[in-house]
């Protein structure tokens, strides 16, 4: 199969690869081997939460953050990915979110504070319309709803957690009952989306939330279940329901927030005529001479070579299988070569779960131009492009850069691509 | 803590702890059973499961064999939910192997036990998994899987119905004396580190590994020395059965059915202190590398976890008196030995011979606080009052679909979803004080055991604690990223492929999704200390594990 | 100049597509069809993955609700790790079957290939019966066929025999192994029942589409693809039919390439032959598999495809078989009609159709089928085209049934498009 450039990926740095040289107008096909496993984690787009990943005080400003990091972390993606990148690459796809039928919101100038659902306030960058009214930086008081028997979100559990964090107004939890769910039921996120695009459902549950507020300012944060469908309609006839400002909180996956962004985008894709492979995983890139000739596909019962004059790989991360990672080598699925070696595997963790690991370094050695280097920074092939998580120092989970890491290394290896 | 009394204090909350507590009860002896962890958090918890044939003992150990062959049978009988029926194999690879095979089988013969050749045909019918190098197969059904969980609360629960009482997380910290005679013991909990003590009459040191640090306080001497075993645990069960390499007992020739995984283990190294466990690499490569030499797909499975536990090695022939009831396990009456009154030991020994360890000791201590009442943990079931079984290969069975598509129950949600824990299986627990954290939890319906470590159901969990345990946010939040951290400590030890992947889904979700590592810095509560003693001078800390549990397997 | 090709190398330690390769990301869960329409299935996560775990050859697969799986794939092809659930859910659910026994209903739908000879055989009388209602009701009552269902019609001339007619017409003569002047290549057709049966027609347009492009198309003895048997709780019957096809068609394949215009049979070939029934040999037959689409499109990429096009003004919605999307090839039926003149395409994608082979046939399942297309319905209904393509025959059906369109395989336009009416 033959295309001028082909995405190889899994989550937002693919999508935001794919839309960029779309935009360009030259034709691209995007392999797409799976939904990515981490992507419950783009319910928003955080650029940069901290500024390191020790820091306890958020970023007010995450364009000027992002572009200080750039200068004091040379070889960190968004340093390989530039400035221009980061800010190009967001304006694309907040464009893109609002052609595509996607209510979100933010820009680079500020972050949103908003409530986990273990009620901790986390910087966002870029986020879904139905969750900013949570903003932390705003005074109105608090009242975060679960619903009885619904284990996913634990409204007590994180009122207790934002009093103590946010003192500008009250915060309270309160429990309400979801229509027809008992315990004979199976009650996941994914079940009471869909129940609430039933007005009947949604005026029920408006009706129990009216009785339990008080006061004309108190907003309510109930978790991430507000449609699946039909999102926008669904938020905003619960809203008016209550009489109340609302805003969903991203809660256990599945991610109703986050499928309603991937769903979206892929479709729009789709409907402008781009093609998408699924389920053919890429398993080796055929290189001659510093070119990259094809990369295969392992399709149903054969290879699908896809030739194309560019590639932009752009895996999310170990998850989706941007590296093998043997009992003491890692390798890379494309060129197969061994990116690191353990002696021992406790070597690739640190001691803690929630400190920097060392295993999330790994990744490719990056030409100027996001290629893939060897150990002398010379290009394994020239028209191949990295993105996402593949990229050595990829770490977003200490600074919640995530989203932006993705977008900023989309965008800029797509760039590449279509100048390669 | 309100200071108590009572008849006996059983200090130890492992099988032998358990039985004793519950032979006690059944003799109507009023008993208060005092942990320093959790129910099964020391050996007990940490053995690898296998309900032993007497197989592995044969040979060597005639007594030892005997005993597992009559206790298999009792525990069979009055523990059922406790117990799966796997059977076993003992297969040959090398030559030395073949070299053993007649010696075991004579000793299967003198002993009692059930052993049948089979042929390789046969075998690899049974078992695909089988590797290609195993020569001879020897089928011994009376080889099983004891969970050693269930096994410990079992006995647990069925002596609180009866009016005993537990304390975990709660250490004895020394003793009450009247000259010669103890009369009680001080004690710690470890959790709110309030003090108080318990008045007695006589205690029973069931501290297995510990026995000799605990004899200590009352300035006695039990020459027990911990010796170090490490386990390897596998995503899923490779083989149905139990599989022995059949040779001298040695490192890492068994590899155990465990419910929803495989177990490998496992080796053998003194260690200084019963806490000081470290899992080396080179451990966890050679019970990849000796299971892989009976079973297919040992190398290429996803390793989920490794663990290390300690096994409590006692010198049976170094004991001058004392009532030596066994090769394997002895009481020690320090009445007659040391000349102290209403202190008892019971040392040595395995899981699979808990019951009978717990009549000697209770027939010992009985005796002296003069109570005749006959042992009848024997006789009893466990389960005696009318409690659906939970056995966990039947969970799937219980997961149903309602009309029309079948008359099974109902479809309800999972709170583990790894391991198939519904809400109604935990929500017993936190009512039960004598759960303090989450791997307590843990412990008893199994939540976190799966591939995924606790990725989905900490946040359920954590929940709980707020709406039914009453526990603030700071302290449920810290308590989910405490179990979080005693799932990673044994992930480390086998970080590549799947499992490694999978963590990956676990840190995303906690630190970006969550902020969890942010809540962490910002929480009022210290930092917890990881539980692990100082290490001895000239001792360094090694893979810096804590004790994670490991197996049990009469390994000397 | 030397060429660095890097070796695959299976560097992962663990099987490939194993289930052991699952994160718990849930996923799978969030395009289930049928999750996302019923709340009496646990999803594929739930009868996948999580209970694999507990499933041992010696015990029962006592999971109730694993018949609720359509069959569709979408979980697999959504998996980040490549996990092949739904063929974890199929084997425990075939061994549910053989513990428990299968039913009437299970014994007919697995054998495809019979009813067809026998519904060709008496074709009037049958598509008679198909359609009365007491006969209907009678069906439902006794085998469990929901009595809605619009039941395919029978051929009396099915299209193997046509083909032989055809053969030895004035086209291009066919001889049995031996490439004729003027054809470039041969390729083996596997039709499958349906062209065989039901649509004798779109056998016909395949063969003269390729004839048109110079190929010589052979049709090898071949048996049902088997996918029905699986479907119905019968792996051991459909590993008997793979067996024959593999042995019959090994031979054509070392000297042909084989094309199916069926998606589901395509995807059994390629596929499931030897990921799911382990059959030997089946590696070397699925590499020599092409989707007929997928074949076209390759000969177009080689220059060979004849693109001399008539106009062909329709507007058309595109709508992708979810076994498609397991090909792995993308759309290639997509790619081929836009280089058609004239032609308006546009992708519908509102998921799994519903019928899901056999699985919306069924009097407890029907209701749910339609459930879970009742999207497709709409969006098809509101868009309003001449034609609705899908290459899947079970697809066609429940488009035409539930949204009241003209359903067509893409092939039909590629006929037009050379001018065959």
């Amino acid at each position: 199969m033959k295309t001028d450039v082909a995405v190889i990926g899994t989550g937002l740095s693919a999508l935001a690869a794919a839309r960029t040289i779309q935009q360009s107008g030259r034709q691209v096909v995007l392999v797409w081997p799976g939904l990515s496993s981490l992507y419950f984690l783009f319910a928003t787009v955080d650029v940069l939460g901290y500024p390191t990943a020790d820091a306890t005080e958020p970023v007010a400003d995450p364009g000027g953050a992002v572009a200080r990091l750039i200068e004091r972390e040379p070889t960190h993606p968004y340093a390989r990915a530039g400035i221009d990148a980061v800010r190009a690459g967001t304006q694309l796809m907040l464009e893109w979110f609002k052609q595509a039928g996607l209510a979100w919101e933010g820009g680079l100038d500020r972050n949103f504070l908003l409530p986990t659902a273990t009620g901790t306030p986390k910087p966002c960058c870029l986020a879904p319309a139905s969750m900013t009214n949570g903003d932390l930086s705003r005074p109105e008081p608090i009242v975060l709803c679960g619903f009885t028997g619904y284990q996913d979100f634990a409204p007590e559990l994180a009122a207790s957690n934002l009093k103590r964090q946010w003192s500008a107004a009250e915060v309270s939890a309160v429990r309400v009952t979801a229509p027809g769910y008992g315990p004979d039921r199976l009650f996941t996120s994914v079940d009471l989306a869909r129940s609430f695009e039933d007005a009947t459902f949604r005026d029920a549950v408006a009706a129990q939330l009216r009785e339990r507020l008080s006061g004309d300012t108190v907003r309510v944060g109930v978790p991430g279940v507000l449609g699946l469908t039909t999102p926008n309609k669904t938020f905003a006839a619960f809203q008016r329901a209550v009489g109340h400002p609302i805003f969903e909180i991203p809660t256990v996956p599945p991610s109703v927030i986050a499928l309603r962004l991937f769903d979206r985008l892929r479709k729009h894709l789709q409907e402008s005529g781009i093609e998408i492979i699924w389920s053919a995983p890429a398993h080796a890139a055929q290189v001659t001479d510093g070119r990259c000739r094809n990369i295969l596909l392992k399709a149903a019962g054969h290879e699908l070579p896809i030739e194309a004059a560019a590639y932009v790989v752009a895996l999310e991360d170990w998850v989706d299988g941007a590296f093998r990672a043997g009992v003491h080598t890692v390798r890379d699925p494309f060129f197969h070569r061994p990116l690191a070696w353990n002696k021992v595997p406790t070597d690739r963790t640190a001691e803690s779960l929630f400190s920097t690991q060392p295993f999330e370094q790994v990744g490719y050695a990056l030409t100027e131009r996001l290629q893939p280097a060897d150990e002398n920074g010379k290009a394994i092939a020239q028209n191949v492009f990295c993105a996402g998580g593949a990229i050595a120092g990829y770490d977003p989970s200490g600074t919640k850069s995530r989203g932006g890491m993705a977008i900023a290394t989309g965008y800029r290896a797509a760039r590449e691509a279509l100048a390669a | 803590m309100p200071d108590t009394s009572t008849g006996v204090v059983v200090i130890g909350g492992g099988s032998t702890g358990a039985g004793v507590l519950r032979d006690l009860a059944l003799r109507g002896i009023d008993a208060i059973l005092v942990e320093k962890g959790d129910l099964a958090s020391g050996t007990t918890g940490r053995s690898h499961g296998l309900l032993h044939s007497g197989g592995r003992y044969c040979v060597n150990d005639e007594q030892a064999a005997i005993e597992c062959v009559e206790e298999g049978r009792i525990l069979r009988r009055i523990a059922r939910s406790t117990v799966e029926d796997t059977g076993g194999y003992f297969v040959s690879v090398t030559e030395e192997d073949r070299e053993w095979e007649p010696r075991f089988v004579e000793g299967c013969r003198r002993t009692g036990i059930t052993c049948e050749r089979i042929s390789l045909d046969e075998a690899r019918r049974r078992e695909p998994a089988l590797s290609r190098q195993v020569r001879t197969v020897f089928w011994v059904p009376e080889d099983g899987h004891l969970d050693p969980f269930y096994l410990v609360v079992g006995n647990v629960e069925s002596a609180r119905r009866r009016g005993a009482r537990v304390l975990t997380h709660t250490e004895v910290t020394g003793f009450l004396r009247d000259g010669d005679r103890v009369t009680g013991v001080r004690i710690k909990d470890s959790k709110t580190n309030e003090e108080g003590s318990i008045a007695c009459q006589s205690v029973i040191n069931a501290t297995g590994a510990w026995s000799g640090l605990v004899a200590r306080l009352l300035g006695v001497e039990v020459k027990v020395v911990p010796v170090k075993g490490t386990m390897v645990v596998l995503s899923r069960r490779l083989a149905h059965a139990a599989i022995n390499r059949c040779h001298k007992p040695g490192d890492g020739d068994i590899v155990v059915p465990g419910l929803s995984v495989s177990i490998l283990g496992t080796t053998s190294a003194k260690v200084p202190h019963p806490e000081t466990l470290p899992i080396e690499w080179d451990e966890v490569r050679r019970m990849i590398e000796e299971g892989a030499m009976m079973l297919d797909g040992v190398t290429t499975a996803r390793a989920m976890r490794a663990y290390a536990g300690v096994r409590p090695l006692y010198d049976l022939g170094a004991e001058a008196e004392g009532r030596e009831m066994s090769r394997n396990f002895a009481v020690i009456d320090h009445q007659v030995r040391d000349g102290i009154t209403g202190f008892t030991s019971i040392v040595g020994g395995k899981v699979t011979t808990f019951r009978l360890m717990a009549e000697r000791v209770v027939d010992v201590a009985a005796g002296h606080l003069g109570v005749r009442t006959p042992c009848t943990t024997a006789e009893v079931p466990l389960n005696d009052r009318e409690e659906p079984l939970d056995q966990l290969r039947h969970r799937p069975s219980l997961l149903g679909v309602p009309k029309p598509h079948g008359d099974e129950p109902p479809l309800q949600p999972l709170l583990c979803e790894c391991e198939l824990v519904r809400p109604q299986d935990v929500a017993p627990w936190f009512r039960d004080p004598a759960v303090r954290d989450l791997e307590d939890v843990r412990r008893r319906t199994r939540s976190g055991m799966g591939p995924c470590q606790a990725a989905i159901c900490s946040y359920r969990l954590a929940a709980r604690l707020v709406s039914d345990r009453g526990l603030d946010g700071a302290s449920a939040t810290r308590a989910m990223a405490d179990f979080l951290e005693t799932r990673w400590r044994g992930v480390r030890h086998v970080f590549w492929g799947s499992q490694l992947r999978n963590m990956q889904v676990t840190t995303g979700l906690h630190m970006e999704l969550y902020n969890l590592d942010r809540e962490l810095m910002k929480s009022p509560l210290p930092r917890p200390s990881r539980n692990l003693p100082r290490p001895l001078a000239g001792e360094s800390q090694g893979g810096g594990d804590s004790a994670e549990p490991a197996e049990v397997a009469g390994k000397r | 100049m030397i060429t660095e090709e890097f070796e695959p190398a299976t560097d992962t330690v663990e099987e490939e597509a194993s289930v052991e390769a699952c994160t718990k990301c849930t996923a799978c869960n969030t395009v289930c069809p049928v999750a996302r329409s019923t709340d009496i299935f646990r999803g594929p996560k739930a009868l996948g993955p999580d209970m694999e775990r507990f499933r041992s050859p010696q015990e029962a697969a006592v999971t109730p609700g694993l018949d609720l799986c359509s069959g569709c794939k979408l979980c697999e092809v959504t998996c980040p790790s490549q996990v092949s659930i739904q063929e974890y859910i199929r084997r425990a659910q075939n061994q549910g079957a053989r513990e428990k026994g299968r039913s009437l209903r299970d014994w007919v739908l697995g054998r495809t290939r019979l009813l067809g000879k026998l519904g060709s055989m008496t074709a009037p009388l049958a598509n008679f019966g198909n359609s009365n209602p007491l006969f209907r009701l009678l069906m439902e009552r006794f085998v469990g066929i929901h009595r809605r269902r619009p039941l395919p019609k029978y051929q009396w001339l099915t299209f193997e025999r046509w083909f032989k007619r055809h053969s030895h017409g004035n086209s291009l003569p066919r001889s049995r192994g031996r490439v004729r002047v003027g054809a470039r290549r041969k390729v083996a057709y596997f039709y499958g029942c349906w062209v065989n049966y039901n649509d004798r027609r779109l056998g016909e347009r395949a063969v003269a589409i390729l004839e048109r492009n110079g190929i010589e198309v052979i049709v090898p003895s071949q048996q049902c693809c088997g996918i029905p048997a699986v479907v119905n709780s019968n792996m051991d019957l459909a590993r008997r039919y793979g067996q024959q096809n593999v042995r019959r068609l090994t031979p054509v394949a070392q000297e042909m390439d084989i094309v199916a215009s069926s998606t589901s049979c395509g995807l059994m070939l390629k596929h499931d032959y030897g990921h799911l029934l382990d059959i030997p040999g089946s590696e070397r037959l699925g590499a020599k598999t092409y989707d007929i689409m997928e074949y076209l499109w390759m000969l177009h990429e080689a220059g060979e495809l004849d693109t001399d096009f008539q106009t062909v003004p329709m507007r058309l919605l595109y709508h992708a078989p979810c076994h498609l999307k397991s090909h792995g090839i993308g759309y290639p039926a997509m790619r081929l009609l836009r280089l058609i003149p004239g032609v308006n395409l546009e992708e519908v994608d509102e998921g799994c159709c519903g019928i899901s082979g056999t699985f919306g046939v069924k009097v407890e399942k029907y209701d749910l089928s339609m459930k879970i297309g009742s999207r497709l319905f709409e969006a098809v209904k509101a868009a309003g085209s001449d034609y609705v393509l899908a290459d899947c025959e079970t697809c066609r059906m429940q488009v035409e049934h539930g949204a009241g369109a003209i359903s067509a395989h893409p092939l039909e336009i590629l006929a037009r498009a050379y001018g065959h009416g």
